[in-house]
């Protein structure tokens, strides 16, 4: 207490600065008061969204595409959950690229260098790697990088792969329907996605569900015709056919007899749809439907069928085919040989050019023409397959005396396998065609056609039998224990300069059994290299194999009582 | 007076703590209905990853295949087909 002790009094400090601390303080409150009033009107609808922002969240459910099963519910298209992984490369930091890698099973250099070009160029999205196996994203999870971001999708799968492939089809990456089934009938096998809103705590738990906006509804299935057990022995026989011919391509169509039903339908070269890197347009159409080619002899049953009904005509009724060429117009329409006198069963057992000729000069183009159109060659089969091929049939009244002789033998029109099959139908059901169906159940107009008379559509089947006896060109497409019966047909292929000669195509269309036909199938083979052509060498022994295997499955009982043993063995089955 | 005053206080008490626990119930809810559907999806998942195994094993390719040159089996040859 040395020093003297000084006095305040409010006389020792002047008035203005008691005010103005007065006056400082009352501006901060009216500041604050600024602000606070500011926050709860102008600003308010600003921050309540941003609050929201942080806490509420739209969630998107991707819909399942749906399953394409065979008729009997084998998978042929299934869809996985996959997810694709990308990043926002502006909130990356490179160095947890390596890890990132790593776990993907990327190369660390190549992502570090995509990733860093990304940033160089300011994008605010880059994919690492698209349909990833749930497991693995998982622990992409794991590491909890900042600005990597898991996406749920769906990646197709075909379990039966080449040998469905041209009927099913594929999709791309985004599960769009690029090809086949999968293609028509895109909408109905798509689903639509679902998104709801919902409010989310700082753990990323779902707390309180806000509005549903969408409600997920996945695909609905698509169920085909195709027995895959057919479809699969189908595609092996005829590919070991293919193969050993060192044929160009080669398709075989499989029907139900009595519905219409595609059973069986494949086409060589096929193509893994599960494997996109290598796909090649030449692999991919479905040549049994997109394709045509000339039928050669096997529309000669029609002509015949023709001729049966119109009533005058019988199969025993005599043709005179002899010298075995016959001139129209300006062209030789000739036999193998000089068939001399046959009788009409006797022209399609020896498949008789001159034969038919006669026949349909005498009967003319126009009932031809209607026997053809009502079995569906030249016209759309309806099945609702993309790029499907209508096929050429030419009118009555474009066709000359040649021409229509070359119809008649299957000359100068265009069919689909798949028409040719459809075609043939008509001579199992009682003379009335059955379109042609690839969807189970699919609610679609399934009434036959009536081409002919059901008397001239069970005699023609008879004449067809004969093809397959000791007389006929078509032997090598017998089944043992079943009556067979069908055409052969081989065709010049069209090249640049007109008919090649030599260049066929050989083809077998045959229905068994003959008693109560079953199935029909028709074998195509484009452009065999070897010494063997005819379709009864090359078309016929693929129809017998298929056929043979295709009646054990199906269980259809033998007719053939040439070649059945009946039940009186001792020891044998009671 | 006094007493329908005490009443309403003790109702808004007793309904605010009724709002606290029903809305806690309804995020267990909800939360738990997210952990059901979740578990829905992986089971979704796989079932489909099942049936992908399940054809490939039973494929008709790798059937007929493994037929042939595992077991050594061969197609029949001498058919007889007996009728009742």
């Amino acid at each position: 207490m040395t020093e003297p002790q000084q006095e305040y009094t409010s006389q020792g400090i002047s008035h203005w600065r008691y005010w103005m601390v007065v006056a400082v303080m009352a501006a901060l409150l009216l500041v604050i008061l600024v602000r606070l009033v500011a926050l709860h009107t102008v600003d308010q609808p600003f921050l309540y969204e941003e609050g929201e922002k942080r806490t509420i969240r739209s969630q998107v459910e991707p819909a399942r595409r749906g399953t394409i099963t065979d008729r009997f519910g084998e998978p042929l298209a299934v869809s996985t959950a996959v997810v694709d992984i990308s990043i926002n490369p502006s909130r990356f930091k490179l160095e947890n690229a390596a890890p990132l890698a790593k776990v993907l099973g990327l190369k660390a250099n190549s992502l570090h260098q995509r990733i860093e070009s990304a940033q160089a160029r300011g994008r605010g999205f880059l994919y690492i790697e698209r349909q990833v196996q749930p497991d693995i994203a998982d622990r992409v999870a794991e590491l909890g990088l900042s600005g990597v971001q898991l996406e749920q999708k769906f990646r197709r799968y075909y379990p039966a792969a080449e040998v469905t492939a041209h009927v099913v089809g594929l999709v791309n990456i985004d599960s769009n329907g690029q090809e086949g089934l999968e293609l028509a009938y895109n909408d109905y096998l798509t689903g639509t996605g679902g998104r709801r809103t919902v409010v989310k705590d700082r753990y990323g738990r779902v707390i309180k569900q806000v509005a549903v906006d969408a409600i997920a509804e996945p695909g609905k299935d698509l169920r085909l015709t195709l027995d895959l057990r057919l479809q699969y022995l189908a595609y092996r026989e005829l590919m070991a056919a293919v193969q050993q011919h060192k044929a160009h391509s080669g398709s075989a169509v499989m029907l139900d007899a009595k519905t219409g039903e595609v059973l069986a339908m494949v086409n060589q070269p096929s193509y893994n749809p599960n494997n996109r890197a290598e796909l090649n347009p030449e692999q991919m159409r479905n040549r049994a439907i997109a394709d045509v080619v000339e039928p050669g002899s096997t529309m000669k049953p029609f002509t015949i069928a023709a001729a049966l009904d119109s009533g005058r005509y019988t199969p025993s009724t005599k043709v005179d085919t002899s010298p075995g060429y016959l001139r129209v117009r300006n062209k030789t329409i000739r036999d193998h040989r000089d068939y001399g006198v046959l009788d009409v069963t006797g022209v399609i057992t020896k498949s008789s050019n001159v034969g038919v000729t006669l026949l349909s000069a005498d009967l003319g183009a126009e009932t031809i023409w209607k026997t053809m159109t009502a079995a569906g060659l030249g016209q759309a089969s309806g099945i609702g397959f993309p790029g499907e091929s209508v096929g050429v049939l030419p009118y009555p009244s474009e066709m000359d005396d040649l021409r229509l002789a070359t119809l008649s033998y299957g000359y100068g029109l265009a069919v689909s396998p798949l028409q040719l099959a459809q075609s043939y139908t008509s001579f199992t059901e009682h003379g009335c065609r059955r379109p042609a169906t690839l969807l189970l159940d699919s609610g679609t107009d399934n009434s036959c056609q009536q081409v002919m008379s059901a008397a001239t559509a069970r005699k023609v089947l008879d004449i067809l039998e004969t093809v397959t006896s000791d007389l006929g060109t078509g032997r090598r497409a017998r089944v043992p224990g079943y009556r067979v019966g069908g055409k052969t047909g081989t065709a010049h292929k069209v090249g640049q300069t007109g008919y090649e000669d030599s260049s066929y195509t050989a083809v077998f269309a045959g229905i068994a059994p003959i008693s109560d036909p079953d199935l029909v199938l028709v074998v195509v083979i484009d452009d065999p290299q070897g010494r063997e052509y005819y379709g009864g060498e090359v078309a016929a022994p693929v129809f017998s194999r298929i056929m043979e295997q295709a009646l054990r499955l199906r269980q259809v009982a033998p007719d053939d009582a040439a070649h059945t043993t009946p039940l009186r063995m001792a020891g044998g089955p009671k | 007076m006094k007493l329908s005053l005490l009443l309403v206080w003790v109702l808004v008490i007793g309904s605010a703590l009724a709002q606290i626990a029903v809305a806690h119930q309804h995020r267990q809810r909800v939360q738990q209905w997210q952990q059901l559907e979740s578990r829905r999806d992986g089971l979704q998942q796989e079932q489909t990853r099942l049936q992908l195994e399940l054809s490939t094993l039973t494929s008709y390719a790798r059937i007929d295949q493994r037929a042939r040159n595992e077991l050594n089996m061969t197609e029949p040859g001498d058919i007889r087909t007996l009728t009742p």
